[in-house]
């Protein structure tokens, strides 16, 4: 198989695996676009959400907020804490992404949706030039689906009823338990899982900010702890069998 | 203003997405801190949608008149029985639409 063939099928692997959350955002994309226009954003206006600022949960947030006249800082305050989560993607991926040329590392910087991260923990994934034609085409079609799908939206918008309050949630929490819930193959990760769950039902009640990072982080290190508690145990072992293996030795060596 | 909002906006997506790739950033990852965010993605994935699934309109909702958590039942079971997006989708999104008009 030559190179460009080499490209061309991991480019397409991408596609594919991509091509299914692509499609799971239709409703939420369509969602973003019509309530833009309905709030009174202009068209052009509309566009540019998806197409620069291009976040889900932000855009969906803030057309609202802005809608209301809420103050700038208040705006941006509230983007940022969203947003904030994409901080611990670039911190996961930095040993991968870090050392590419800027043209690849700021692709992938805006790419790095929800999405894009699920499919890059692979732990190839983004490494040397063919993973990264894989996750740049993978969050390229990402990319591209969410923007026809606020634009749908758009065009819509005005003839659609308001559709804040028919549930297109669920398509978000179920393409992530789609991803999510097939991978908890050990126990790290269904201590995380679980702890991650609970936590941010427990913040979200009490209306804490940071629930979601805060959350994620106390999971993630319940993961961490699980691990090192698991080889501090197979290593206990371990040096068990060692002491049984030199005592027995030198019990022959006396006898 | 308008325009001005969305692009301290994307400011913003864009600075918290690029922020860590950047190689100049004086940040050592080592095998333990390597270890700790290896856990990240179930970690915020999972943050992101058991609150969907469970608190509806500010409140816990473990009950049966709960589509979510009947649908999202059906989605991790189907999940972790056929480890398929599409038929976990399928599946219980059909569900979701059928409980969200009987129910």
């Amino acid at each position: 198989m030559n190179k460009k063939q080499l490209y061309f099928n991991i480019a397409q692997k991408g596609f594919f695996d991509m091509l299914p959350l692509n499609l799971a955002v239709i409703p939420w994309g369509i969602l973003c676009g019509s309530l833009a226009i309905q709030r009174g954003f202009s068209v052009f206006e509309a566009l540019l959400m998806p197409a620069l600022v291009y976040a889900g949960a932000v855009q969906l947030v803030v057309i609202e907020l802005m809608a209301n006249n809420t103050p700038l800082i208040t705006i941006l305050f509230t983007a940022f804490i969203i947003s904030s989560r994409h901080f611990l993607y670039g911190l996961a991926l930095r040993k991968k992404v870090k050392g590419l040329s800027l043209k690849w590392r700021a692709s992938i910087g805006f790419l790095l949706t929800d999405e894009l991260f699920a499919l890059s923990t692979n732990k190839k994934a983004f490494k040397g030039q063919i993973r990264l034609a894989y996750g740049v085409c993978a969050g390229g079609s990402f990319y591209l689906s969410w923007l026809l799908w606020n634009i749908i939206g758009i065009v819509a918008g005005s003839y659609l009823p308001d559709l804040t309050n028919l549930g297109l949630d669920f398509a978000i929490a179920v393409t992530f338990i789609a991803l999510i819930i097939p991978n908890i193959t050990n126990l790290p990760a269904l201590v995380t899982v679980c702890v991650a769950g609970a936590c941010s039902v427990i913040f979200e009640l009490l209306t804490l900010q940071l629930s979601l990072v805060l959350s994620a982080l106390i999971a993630m290190y319940s993961g961490y702890l699980t691990t090192r508690i698991l080889a501090r145990k197979a290593n206990r072992q371990k040096s068990d069998i060692d002491n049984n293996v030199t005592n027995e030795s030198e019990e022959q060596g006396t006898s | 203003m308008t325009l001005m909002t969305i692009f301290l906006l994307a400011i913003i997506t864009f600075f918290s997405r690029y922020c860590f790739l950047h190689p100049s950033l004086p940040i050592k990852i080592g095998a333990k801190l390597s270890n700790f965010l290896s856990f990240s993605a179930p970690a915020v994935l999972t943050a992101i949608w058991v609150p969907i699934i469970f608190i509806r309109e500010d409140r816990l909702a473990i009950n049966l008149n709960n589509p979510y958590l009947i649908a999202a039942t059906i989605a991790v079971l189907v999940s972790i029985k056929t480890k398929s997006v599409y038929l976990t989708l399928a599946i219980s999104g059909g569900a979701f639409l059928l409980l969200r008009l009987y129910l």
